[in-house]
């Protein structure tokens, strides 16, 4: 319990250490893989948008199916930001985050009376007010096109500017603020605002009995994974140059859902970290056998609801949990070879 | 009363897209009001029904030899007829398995059920795009249906009003089969209370079976109803989920008349605002939607499901 309750309470864990050391390490070895240096950022953005996501679904147990339009908002905020405003990084990435909270919070002051099934489908309504605002809305977001040619300005740093032209520079720009998410969220996790919600997820009536203001705290934790995701966009957005309403609709909303699923959201932090590398593998190397990638991933997602709930990341767990109990009753034999 | 007049013709096609929408919505709602499940994969059965009734309807005729030629010099109305009848059989066997696919998630966090029919979505999707590509597909229809009609000086769609009429009759014939026939009343009695269904010596498994396997068939019924008029894509099945379960939503869980007259609502609310701002007239229903559950939690006439623990 001791040691729990130290790991608990840790800034910094050593799987994340394990973690960061490869992502750190990984321009140095994803070529030779036979992958390409783009993808790292691709799957850094996901992984913090699924972690964003599985504050929701993993955590509160309150599935959100219209969670890309946040994405999209923050894609579209850090775009317009560069246009209207000025060009500054560090303006669009919090555009995005400011943008995609205010539209979640909105969101989150309409449905966070709602449970279960009401709640997933009214979040699916509202996804599509904002995919379908996204198109219409041709002067601001430049309809079905989206807005092309977003300037990726440079790291501003007063003393000094840093480009981020080359992918290298930008996936290491994306893995500080991967870092500082993923420290965020744990800490966040672990403390007694988490702990509140993972009660709510495993009893609401029971939670509010104790006291807990259950609206509010399903309205927080909507608003701030919606900002996760808003960030998550800006940065696609900027690694893209671009943004466009397909990331908004039902469609990337489910690939989201899929990635915290398929990784273990529902048992472990990593899940969606892990759910997100799986995605984008399963879509390279998948998609270069065959054309039709999506059919087998959607296969593989159902086999898993129905076999595995709790992903890759529960089969990691339940082989722990096979092992230490072998290594217990190995244990328990000799114990009992010796008192004979 | 000229600005109603102006609007008679949105007001006549709005009630003509919300029966159709209540026809989309009906195999759904039958599914959630019967069994508790939202079944996500609707919208992928209702374009795999219009996939399969455009197959029908018109083959090729090589893969079959002269049966195939005999069959494509059939009138297309007899075509028709034969691709109402087999399409929505074939989803039919297609829900059926799903459903048996489902049975693990009973009994479990309802979460799971919504996510299986996700996924389900998504390949359906996927093998319609593999099976016959990406690109817009045309079903023929017969001429009796097609064209339009002039009444009070405005020009009016044939196959709106026989796709309304065939709405209508779809709708009665599932109200009389729930409420005039015994199996109707042995549908409603296991969704009331399963247990005692089932110690009355009926085989619940099998009913459920049955019933999941009829609302998907209606969801082909409704696709094969709907392609004229929305086009026939993969991606089709989520311009019919949507609205589905907005409809049942906005009617309420477990209320067929509600569904009906949500469909209804709904259908006038895009027609009309389709008069004032084209654009827009498919946000309204969204818009309308958030309005009603933001007043009503279980929507116009909903009553207390499991499903929202």
């Amino acid at each position: 319990m001791g040691k729990e309750h130290k790991r608990a309470t840790q800034w910094i864990t050593p799987q994340m250490l394990i973690l960061f050391a490869v992502l750190i390490s990984l321009p140095l070895w994803i070529r030779g893989v036979g992958l390409y240096q783009y993808l790292g950022v691709e799957i850094l953005i996901w992984m913090i948008f699924a972690l964003g996501y599985n504050l929701l679904l993993g955590y509160t147990g309150l599935p959100s199916f219209g969670h890309g339009a946040y994405f999209g908002i923050g894609a579209y905020a850090f775009g317009l930001s560069q246009f209207n405003i000025t060009q500054s990084l560090l303006l669009g990435l919090l555009a995005g985050i400011i943008a995609a909270g205010l539209a979640g919070a909105l969101v989150a002051a309409f449905i966070s009376h709602r449970r279960g099934i009401y709640f997933a489908l009214l979040t699916i309504a509202f996804g599509q007010v904002f995919w379908y605002a996204s198109i219409k809305l041709h002067a601001l977001t430049g309809g079905e096109d989206g807005l092309l040619n977003i300037p990726r300005p440079d790291i501003d740093l007063y003393f000094t500017e840093i480009p981020i032209k080359s992918n290298l520079a930008l996936y290491y720009l994306v893995l500080i603020i991967f870092a500082f998410a993923v420290i965020s969220l744990w800490r966040l996790v672990h403390s007694p605002f988490g702990k509140v919600i993972q009660a709510i997820k495993q009893n609401e009536l029971r939670s509010s009995f104790i006291g807990y203001n259950v609206w509010f705290y399903k309205f927080l934790v909507f608003t701030i994974s919606a900002a996760i995701s808003g960030l998550a966009g800006s940065m696609f957005a900027m690694a893209q140059q671009s943004a466009y309403p397909d990331v908004m609709s039902l469609h990337a909303s489910g690939f989201v859902v899929m990635m915290t699923l398929v990784g273990g959201g529902f048992v472990s932090f990593w899940g969606p970290v892990i759910g997100a590398v799986v995605f984008f593998l399963s879509r390279d190397l998948l998609g270069a056998a065959t054309e039709t990638w999506l059919l087998w991933y959607g296969l593989m997602f159902m086999v898993v609801v129905l076999f595995k709930p709790e992903g890759i990341a529960g089969m990691f767990e339940s082989m722990s949990k096979k092992k230490s109990n072998e290594n217990a009753t190995k244990i328990a034999t000799r114990v009992a070879s010796l008192k004979r | 009363m000229d600005t109603l007049y102006n609007l008679f013709p949105y007001i006549v096609n709005g009630i003509s897209l919300g029966l159709l929408f209540a026809l989309i919505a009906l195999g759904f709602m039958l599914i959630v009001g019967v069994m508790e499940l939202i079944n996500l994969a609707h919208g992928s059965l209702f374009a795999l029904g219009a996939y399969l009734a455009m197959v029908i309807i018109s083959p090729d005729p090589s893969y079959f030899g002269p049966l195939g030629y005999w069959y494509i010099s059939l009138p297309l109305g007899a075509r028709y007829i034969v691709a109402l009848v087999f399409a929505p059989s074939l989803v039919f066997i297609v829900g059926m398995g799903l459903e048996v696919c489902m049975r693990r998630t009973y009994g479990k966090d309802p979460l799971y059920g919504l996510l299986l029919t996700f996924g389900a979505a998504m390949v359906i999707e996927e093998l319609i795009r593999v099976t016959w590509g990406s690109g817009e597909q045309v079903m023929k229809t017969p001429d009796l249906v097609n064209g339009a009609f002039i009444f009070a000086g405005l020009i009016y769609s044939k196959y709106r009003f026989f796709a309304a009429g065939f709405a209508i009759l779809i709708i009665l014939l599932v109200w009389l089969f729930l409420e005039k026939t015994p199996y109707g009343a042995i549908i409603k009695a296991g969704a009331h209370d399963s247990e005692m269904v089932r110690a009355l010596g009926i085989n619940l498994t099998r009913l459920r079976l049955y019933v999941f396997g009829f609302g998907t068939a209606l969801a082909a019924i409704a696709g094969i109803i709907m392609t004229p008029i929305w086009g026939l894509r993969p991606h089709v099945g989520v311009d019919a989920v949507v609205p589905a379960f907005l409809i049942i939503v906005l009617g309420g869980v477990g209320s067929f008349w509600g569904a009906v007259i949500a469909g209804i609502l709904v259908g006038l609310v895009v027609g009309i605002t389709g008069a004032y701002a084209s654009e827009w007239s498919l946000l309204s229903m969204y818009l309308l939607l958030i309005a009603v559950v933001t007043f009503r939690a279980r929507g116009l006439f909903g009553k207390k499901s499991i499903l929202e623990v």
